[in-house]
């Protein structure tokens, strides 16, 4: 054992199964002969059940390329903000955009022009927008949808309206997508994606309810993020979804049961805010170095539709439980035409899905519940100049769980995507600063 | 100074005075595509809430890089500048706006307060059944708070003030087109804000006097015309200063100022389905212009039937929707030659730094603007 260990630890095993899906998408999408579409593919589980389209997204390529190659980010950015897009919409727009004037991708290969765009509803206003990026650059059929809000409990009234509208939205890409390209929509294909989320997000609920309940952790965010697109923005057919998100359930848990730590000196349980900063993600094995670990945040575990405590202390996944969430329909809806499956997709509640989004934007002291849920000590949250999505109540978020006794650090930076502004050197400083006011000394290098 | 700049000046003071007289609530709103007419019809004085800024002290502890006027509207609720409101609602629409809402209504839990949700898919034909939806929410919380019926005659006589005011206002506006106007860039400015934040049939009273002034008044001498769009403001400095330089703004495609009145409300028997109509069928700003792009076209049209020589785009500082919406706007007018001039701004006119370049600007454009300069150029 190393310094400072207080709990066993070992590689991750579902690791190689992970690497060995992420190949397979990768070669799959090279040799892509399909038409490409600009979407939001989280939320696309349609898109499989056409054959020949397939629909991808900015966000995680701009996430990607902000990490890989920051001068081609830097001049994708420039790329785009040249010709009007400002420096303070979402990083990871800027990121990929740049890449249709330029004409390739990071990697120099040809960049996978966008052939229509489908909906991209979201709360964050840089999210909501990025189907106009591809459109504005060049006609092409654009289908738009809403993220329906309201404040306070579930209200039936509100939601039919609501219902109809996301279900006419819906409705009208499939049909739509029929016609312009001629290809039928399988219906047992989407019904087929449906359930598969719905058993992934039965293991997603488990695994985040282990991490917030086990000390020392089974497993930190680092890990979760490593695996957490394979199924969603990785696709992968709903077998392998299952069957993979299941080995991961199934490991997690019996580290759990073996106290088998993520990390072995854990001995401070720290959370964060929406997505982390993805151009430098050292800071993690960086704070473990001092027994702290992640946890992850809202965002994080949006995989299992956020968490929230039972009246008896425990802890479940969102839409067990009344009135904040509404569950989905019953697994044996009976489903018989497609207007009964695109409604079954959406569920009862018209604010679905973002339930992590809605919590941190609606409910900024959410936060705090999370933070106690995920029994942490402290949290450190990003101060983006970009996207608003990402800033959005940041500070109150931090002032909440100050209040609440939790300690916080602030740092700034442009946006997860962009690292312009960040000043790595004085992140650090700051971390090490953290650290000692803590009295928590660097237990190894 | 004139009527109008002094009444948005006097605002606080016009509210007070209106609450004192009447005995009604003062209802304060964030974004553009509040229904006004609703909370009127009920009795209500709806004021637009305007940026101003004043050394901030305050929001700092609640925002992070916001855009300048959500940051200062913020500011002034911590200064306590508003607290003779009753109460606030916002529109779904812009997040920094949103996040004033919330903020204030975190740090000011005492005020009344509703969230409207608007599609931002305006065109789709469900659209206008959830707005019509929860425009009914809103109408019934509305009746809550003030105990008061909002019958169909209050939502009548609501419309009807509402499109005059806005019968009014595009009279005036259409003074513009004039190659000599009576009416200056500012002025007009000063008496569009002044508009939002008063009551209609107050207001109503004073345009139509200032309409009998017009007709008296000695034009303006005909010069460089200049279209003004880009992210709201609160203020006319900018038109101030292009007048000062000799140029005038005659057309502008902001949501503070033609987009608040452009289009009315067309009555129908259901009342709010031609309210949902009005608001989802206005002159789209970013974040509702979202599908079929509106936006681009509407500001060529303007700039054409006004007949501008040039376009000042002004872009408040972190203002991700006209950040994300330029792109289309500066290609359409590239592809018509139009010239134009892109700064940003805050809430506050960085004045030095804007001189120069509007001056430079106007150096370019008075070569095309042949009305001024004359049909045929003396060869060099
Ligand atoms: S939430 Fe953040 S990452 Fe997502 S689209 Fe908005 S700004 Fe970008
Ligand atoms: S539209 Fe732009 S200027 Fe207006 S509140 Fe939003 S970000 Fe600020």
């Amino acid at each position: 054992m190393s310094q400072g260990q207080r709990w066993k630890t070992r590689p991750l095993e579902f690791w190689a199964k992970a690497k060995e899906l992420r190949a397979d998408w990768q070669k799959s999408i090279e040799k892509q002969d399909k038409v490409v579409g600009q979407g939001n593919t989280g939320f696309a589980d349609w898109s499989a059940a056409f054959p020949a389209i397939t629909v991808i997204e900015d966000n995680p390529a701009g996430a990607m390329i902000s990490h890989k190659n920051p001068p081609f980010a830097r001049k994708s950015r420039l790329a785009c903000e040249i010709r009007g897009w400002g420096r303070e919409i979402c990083g990871y727009h800027n990121n990929c955009w740049g890449g249709q004037f330029l004409g390739c991708q990071d990697d120099g290969t040809p960049f996978p022009y966008r052939r229509f765009v489908v909906p991209f509803p979201c709360v964050c206003d840089s999210h909501g927008k990025r189907g106009q990026q591809c459109r504005d650059f060049e006609a092409m059929p654009q289908w738009m949808a809403d993220q329906c809000i309201y404040f306070g409990p579930r209200d039936a009234r509100r939601d039919e309206p609501m219902l109809e509208h996301k279900t006419w939205c819906q409705l009208k890409v499939v049909n739509d997508i029929e016609r312009i390209f001629g290809q039928p929509l399988d219906e047992e294909e989407y019904i087929r994606q449906l359930d598969t989320v719905s058993v992934v997000r039965a293991y997603a609920q488990e695994i985040s309810v282990l991490m917030a309940q086990t000390i020392p952790t089974p497993l930190s965010v680092k890990d979760l993020y490593s695996v957490y697109t394979i199924g969603g923005l990785t696709k992968v057919n709903p077998d392998d979804t299952i069957a993979f998100w299941k080995l991961v359930r199934d490991e997690v848990k019996w580290r759990a049961d073996n106290q088998i730590a993520a990390v072995g000196n854990e001995r401070f349980r720290w959370i964060e805010a929406h997505p982390p900063s993805w151009h430098m993600l050292k800071y993690y094995r960086y704070l473990e170095k001092f027994g702290a670990v992640c946890l992850g945040s809202q965002y994080s575990h949006m995989m299992s539709g956020g968490l929230q405590r039972r009246e008896d202390g425990t802890i479940s996944g969102n839409w067990e439980l009344e009135p904040k969430g509404t569950a989905p329909y019953p697994a044996d809806t009976p489903l018989a035409t497609r207007e009964d499956i695109v409604r079954y997709s959406f569920g009862p509640d018209a604010r679905y899905p973002y339930t992590f989004k809605i919590d941190e934007y609606l409910y900024p002291d959410k936060i705090v519940e999370f933070a106690g849920m995920m029994q942490a000590d402290g949290a450190l949250l990003g101060l983006w100049r970009c996207g608003v999505g990402c800033t959005m109540t940041r500070k109150e978020q931090a002032m909440r769980l100050r209040d609440a006794g939790y300690q916080v650090l602030l740092y700034e930076g442009s946006q997860p995507g962009d690292r312009t502004d960040l000043d790595e050197k004085q992140f650090f400083d700051r971390l090490d600063g953290w650290m000692e006011s803590l009295g928590l000394e660097r237990l190894e290098d | 100074m004139d009527q109008f700049k002094q009444l948005v000046e006097n605002r606080h003071a016009y509210a007070q005075s209106w609450k004192a007289r009447t005995g009604g609530k003062v209802l304060g709103w964030y974004e553009p595509y509040f229904p006004e007419e609703l909370a009127y019809a009920a009795g209500i004085l709806p004021v637009r809430l305007l940026a101003r800024h004043e050394p901030d002290d305050r929001s700092e502890k609640w925002m992070y890089a916001a855009c300048y006027p959500a940051r200062d509207i913020l500011n002034q609720f911590l200064k306590g500048r508003y607290d003779y409101l009753d109460g606030m609602v916002t529109v779904e629409g812009c997040q920094w706006m949103y996040h004033a809402f919330e903020s204030t209504l975190r740090s000011r839990p005492e005020f009344w307060n509703h969230y409207l949700f608007l599609p931002d898919y305006t065109d789709a034909p469900t659209s206008k059944t959830v707005l019509r939806s929860e425009l009914q929410v809103f109408q019934e919380k509305l009746e809550a708070w003030t105990g008061r019926t909002v019958t169909d005659a209050d939502l009548d006589w609501a419309i009807e003030v509402y499109n005059k005011n806005r019968l009014l206002l595009r009279q005036i506006y259409e003074l513009r087109r004039a190659q000599e106007p009576v009416i200056l860039g500012s002025e007009m400015m000063h008496l569009i804000l002044a508009d939002q934040v008063m009551d209609k049939a107050e207001m109503n009273e004073i345009l139509e006097r200032f309409l009998e002034e017009l007709e008296q008044r000695t034009p303006h001498r005909d010069c460089i015309r200049l279209m003004l769009i880009g992210s709201e403001t609160s203020d006319a400095a900018l038109e101030e200063m292009a007048e000062s330089l000799g140029a005038n703004v005659v057309v502008d495609e902001l949501d503070t100022g033609s987009s608040y009145f452009w289009n009315n409300v067309l009555p129908q028997k259901d009342r709010l389905m031609a309210l949902a109509l009005r608001y989802l069928g206005r002159p789209h700003n970013p974040i509702k212009d979202n599908n079929w792009r509106r936006r681009p076209q509407h500001i060529f049209e303007l700039y054409e039937d006004f007949s501008a020589d040039g376009v000042i785009i002004a872009k408040q500082i972190y203002c991700h929707l006209h950040g994300t919406d330029n792109y289309a706007v500066w290609k359409l007018l590239r592809e018509r030659n139009i010239p134009y001039l892109f700064f940003e701004r805050d809430t506050t006119l960085p004045e030095e730094e804007t001189r120069l370049r509007l001056e430079s600007f106007l150096t370019v454009v008075r070569q095309g603007a042949t009305h001024v300069c004359g049909w045929h150029k003396t060869l060099a």
